[in-house]
């Protein structure tokens, strides 16, 4: 068993002291030193892959393509957008056109927030962790990062290894527990980005209100499932049965349980079967098939879900406690108030709840609190239009699982209990970007703009309003109808108008030409 | 006269918002066409409401009628303006750039409400630093609750009759009341919490948003310092802070706070304040409509007393009328760096003068400080204005000129650190009270290249999906 060195508490105040001095320094102010910084991440993460591959088969029985596929690779890609956008995203930007404000040089600049702390989560040490890391130093910031405690091996290997790669003076690695979190959480971050439970979330905001740190949670909830029978019953199983299992059903955006239509629901199970076997000809305990549990913590409380659940146990249902594995369990027949439902299962088990309609369905997604995400699957427009309309949900995806989290240019979040903020690519960058707004005002603009001094006069009044835009359109004679269908005949009018406009000036320049000539 | 101020009632408050949330479930406020409505709507509830507006404005903060157009009614007409412009294109999904990689999965990114947002607006300026975070809210798709400020009783009192003749209360709710009310408020869970005022109300407001895990944004305070090197423009830059101060008698969060001026410097320039000083007030500041008052009691004798116990010497000003609330603008030199007048945010028309030896001193005496919403620059030199802007941390840095980076529409309203989170105004605000809701589709042909994913987990698997990651570049030299 690994034990995992934590960071003596009286060393945290030097080491954020520490990284407040190079944030001051403005060391991370030149783009040419980030991106050096981010191609060392990406080489850290090469040239040490296989003890990576082993230390999150040691914490999490992680298999080797689920370490590949799923926490190195999205690194890279990571790594390649932002190396490649770093100079546009951090380019000051200029409002659009203004004619009072023009001549006032407006811009703004993007700057780092400070030395941002990132607490990581254990489900995903790689890639929803360095993912943050990588969006704090692109936008030049210094990082405190705290790893999971419950990976151990994991935590350990990122102490021993991120000093090799970025100076500890720009990112430093501490290692704990709660009363080492606790620590952290008393002092001022220009940026808080917590991954894990909503319970601990409330704790980071509270702690980050006292501070006035600003955050970012990316939290959880139980993500439904809604299957119509017009989907691709082969790739659907697939995709969601991959999206339950990875990681041994404890991914935020796992698919926690299933929304199918009554007369559906064997149909679909009998598919779900066919493509479990598929997955594991040597059944889901042979060495290196899937995920375990990551403590025996987590393990005796999804297997006691399933021990109290009262629907029908359709294929696995086997546990090893000395393992920690638990074999993907499929449940049907499961009503809406079963212990299966009274939180986010975070394990390998999915139940399947019977609806006959699909606002049944949407009624009882939309009583609970609103999730990481939405699954839909279906290849009917009507029916995917409907559920996005209708719900509320940090992301919404058709057809897929999963891959929301690590897809270039949509952002990662939540929304209510499920999260604040977002990350991945710019939208990570954003996130820990200080939007600093500049003008420059040159001395004659008072000739425009000395009506603002005092004394304040009768015709100033006037003028003022002048200044600014007018009142904008018309006064409404009550809130539009359903139908407004002006508004395309307008548009139509005026392409007519300037096609006769440009055959007429055609015209006049053809006139022009005849009388020079 | 207008009406007296009447809290809402503590047990109604649940209501309203279930109200509130029930009008944004159904879908209405989706509608852009809607939305546009709304706030043409709020743009005729101002004008058409201006001289009762200048009435409690007056009646609150003795606000002159020139202030209340200038820097209140025109700024929030003029946020509808561009907002309406804009709204179509905001609001529509995201494009996204073309990816051999990620364009086959169809992502996109939907623009959509967050729900029922808590808009706790300050007194300084009732009109546009309020109205213009309603309308961002309005303008992406949510439901409003509207908290204005206690202290401004006859402006709150006003809204709460205005806004129901122009916006149906099932969209946006005028909520009045003291401490109480804002307790009852922030037990609740709000889709987004706007709060202006002051650093100390704004930790407790986060602290409660916390236990609901209710998103904030936060305007709050600091000392905004101005920075004067030799290059500038005297009389135009004693021109400019000056009027920055005397807005709303010095009650403006980003009003310069202080003024650190190099030694040799410091007459010139106080010759150049006294200078403008006479042009605006050719009759005295004290003389009424000229100048605004203290908002209460309490504000003046905090003001007063800072005066009273400085160390710095009264260059001019100093007359004040505490029946009146009314203090002139006065300005303060040879005031040391520890002085009653730099231990909090004057809020007030008084202008500490520091003098230092070099911009360098000045910057280090700021960095000592909380980040403050403004810095403020006085130079020709670029060398100096880039250096002030990388050896320091503020909402926004100005050059030459103070205040008006918050009434161009289209730059950000934002804090950092004690002055605030998040940023306001514009698109910067659209986007503050947008849900980015993130999607994608991806054809069942996909799985030919990523059907790698799905167990049995071989070794030839593995060695694929290494083809499917972006390179990296090469490895930087040690």
């Amino acid at each position: 068993m690994t034990t995992l060195a934590y960071t003596p508490i009286s060393e945290i105040d030097a080491f954020h002291a520490q990284l407040d001095a190079t944030f001051r320094s403005g060391k991370l102010q030149s783009i040419p030193f980030r991106k050096y910084l981010l191609l060392q991440i990406g080489y850290m993460l090469k040239d040490n892959t296989q003890e990576i591959v082993d230390a999150l088969h040691k914490d999490l029985g992680k298999p080797d393509l689920e370490t590949h596929a799923l926490e190195i690779g999205p690194m890279y890609n990571e790594i390649s957008d932002t190396y490649a956008h770093l100079e546009e995203w951090s380019k000051p930007t200029k409002p659009p056109f203004s004619l009072l404000f023009q001549p006032l040089r407006r811009v703004v600049y993007k700057q780092g927030k400070g030395v941002c702390l990132i607490i990581g989560p254990f489900n995903y040490p790689i890639s929803m962790c360095v993912g943050p890391i990588i969006s704090a130093i692109a936008a030049g910031n210094t990082v405190m990062f705290k790893p999971s405690e419950a990976t151990p091996a994991m935590s350990a290997l990122f102490a021993e290894m991120f000093p090799k790669y970025v100076d500890s003076s720009v990112l430093r690695v501490v290692n704990g527990g709660i009363a080492e979190t606790s620590k952290l959480l008393e002092l001022t971050w220009g940026h808080i980005l917590f991954t894990g439970s909503g319970r601990v979330g409330r704790v980071v905001a509270t702690a980050a209100g006292k501070t006035l740190s600003p955050v970012t949670l990316e939290l959880g909830g139980k993500t439904p499932v809604f299957i119509d029978p017009s989907c691709d019953l082969e790739t659907t199983t697939r995709r969601l049965l991959w999206g339950k299992v990875t990681n041994s059903g404890q991914t935020c955006v796992a698919p926690d349980y299933v929304l199918v239509p009554r007369h559906f629901q064997e149909t679909f199970i009998e598919a779900l079967k066919k493509t479990h076997d598929s997955f594991y000809p040597q059944g889901p305990f042979a060495p290196n098939a899937m995920g375990k549990m990551i403590n025996e913590q987590a393990f005796k409380r999804v297997s006691g879900l399933l021990e109290k659940t009262r629907g029908t146990v359709v294929f696995g249902g086997q546990v090893d406690e000395a393992t920690k594995a638990i074999a993907p369990t499929v449940v049907k027949d499961v009503s809406f108030d079963d212990p299966l439902m009274s939180e986010e299962i975070f394990g390998p088990l999915l139940p399947v709840i019977p609806i006959d309609t699909l606002e049944e369905g949407i009624a009882f997604v939309n009583k609970r609190e609103y999730p990481l995400t939405v699954y839909v699957f279906s290849t009917d427009s009507t029916f995917k239009a409907k559920i996005i309309k209708s719900t509320i949900s940090g992301s919404i995806v058709m057809n897929e699982t999963l891959w929301q989290a690590g897809c270039d240019g949509i952002p990662f979040g939540g929304i209510g209990p499920s999260g604040t903020g977002f990350h991945n690519g710019k939208y990570g960058f954003d996130t820990f970007t200080h939007f600093r707004a500049s003008l420059d005002s040159p001395s004659w603009v008072d000739i425009l703009l000395k009506l603002r001094y005092p004394p304040y006069t009768a015709t100033k009044i006037k003028r003022s309003g002048l200044v600014f835009w007018g009142l904008p359109g018309k006064r409404p004679t009550g809130p539009p109808s359903a139908t407004a269908g002006s508004r395309p005949y307008k548009k139509w009018i005026m392409v007519f108008v300037a096609l006769v406009l440009a055959g007429a000036l055609r015209k006049g320049n053809l006139l022009g030409v005849r009388k020079l000539l | 006269m207008s009406p007296p101020l009447v809290y809402t009632p503590l047990d109604e408050i649940d209501s309203v918002r279930d109200d509130l949330d029930a009008t944004f479930r159904s879908g209405r406020v989706s509608s852009i066409d809607y939305r546009k409505y709304l706030l043409t709507q709020i743009a005729y509830m101002l004008r058409d409401n201006t001289v009762a507006i200048e009435d409690a404005l007056f009646s609150d903060l003795g606000k002159p009628k020139f202030e209340v157009h200038m820097l209140e009614i025109d700024l929030a007409i003029t946020e509808i303006a561009i907002v309406l412009k804009n709204l179509s294109k905001w609001a529509a999904p995201e494009k996204l750039a073309f990816s051999l990689v990620w364009s086959a999965t169809r992502r996109v990114v939907y623009k959509q409400g967050k729900g029922v947002c808590l808009i706790v607006g300050p007194f300084n300026y009732p009109i546009s630093v309020c109205v213009r975070p309603i309308v961002s809210a309005i303008a992406a798709g949510n439901t409003v609750v509207f908290k204005p400020s206690e202290s401004t009783p006859a402006m709150s009192a006003l809204f709460a009759e205005m806004f129901p003749k122009y916006i149906d209360p099932g969209v946006l709710r005028v909520v009045n009341g003291g401490v109480e009310v804002m307790e009852k408020l922030l037990d609740m869970r709000w889709a987004h919490l706007v709060f202006t005022g002051s650093t100390r109300v704004g930790r407790i407001v986060s602290i409660a948003a916390a236990k609901t895990l209710t998103p904030v944004t936060m305007e709050l305070g600091g000392k905004s310092p101005v920075l004067i090197h030799p290059s500038c423009d005297m009389q135009i830059a004693a021109r400019r802070i000056l009027w920055g101060k005397v807005l709303n008698a010095g009650q403006t969060c980003i009003a310069p706070d202080y003024v650190l001026v190099p030694k040799e410097l410091q007459a010139e320039f106080v010759g150049a304040l006294k200078k403008a000083h006479d042009e605006f007030y050719p009759d005295g500041p004290l003389v009424p409509g000229a100048m605004g008052k203290m908002v209460t009691v309490e504000a003046f004798k905090r003001v007063a007393g800072l005066l009273k116990a400085t160390q710095g010497t009264i260059a001019f000003g100093g007359d004040a009328d505490e029946v009146a609330k009314a203090i002139a603008p006065t300005v303060v030199v040879d005031v040391p760096f520890d002085d009653a007048l730099m231990s909090e945010e004057i809020f007030g028309p008084v202008l500490p003068i520091i003098s230092v030896d070099t911009l360098d001193e000045g910057i280090e005496f700021v960095n000592k400080g909380e980040h403050p919403l403004a810095i403020y620059v006085f130079a020709k030199d670029e060398q100096s204005k880039k250096k002030v802007i990388s050896q320091t941390q503020s909402g926004a840095i100005s050059m030459n000129d103070v205040v008006l980076h918050a009434a161009s529409h289209e730059l950000p309203l934002s804090g950092i650190g004690a002055s605030g989170s998040g940023a306001l105004y514009g698109k910067y605000g659209f986007d503050t009270f947008t849900h980015f809701r993130a999607s994608m589709d991806p054809p069942n042909w996909l799985d030919m290249v990523l059907g790698i994913r799905y167990p049995p987990y071989t070794e030839r698997n593995i060695k694929l999906s290494s083809y499917f990651c972006p390179s990296i570049p090469s490895r930087p030299p040690p």
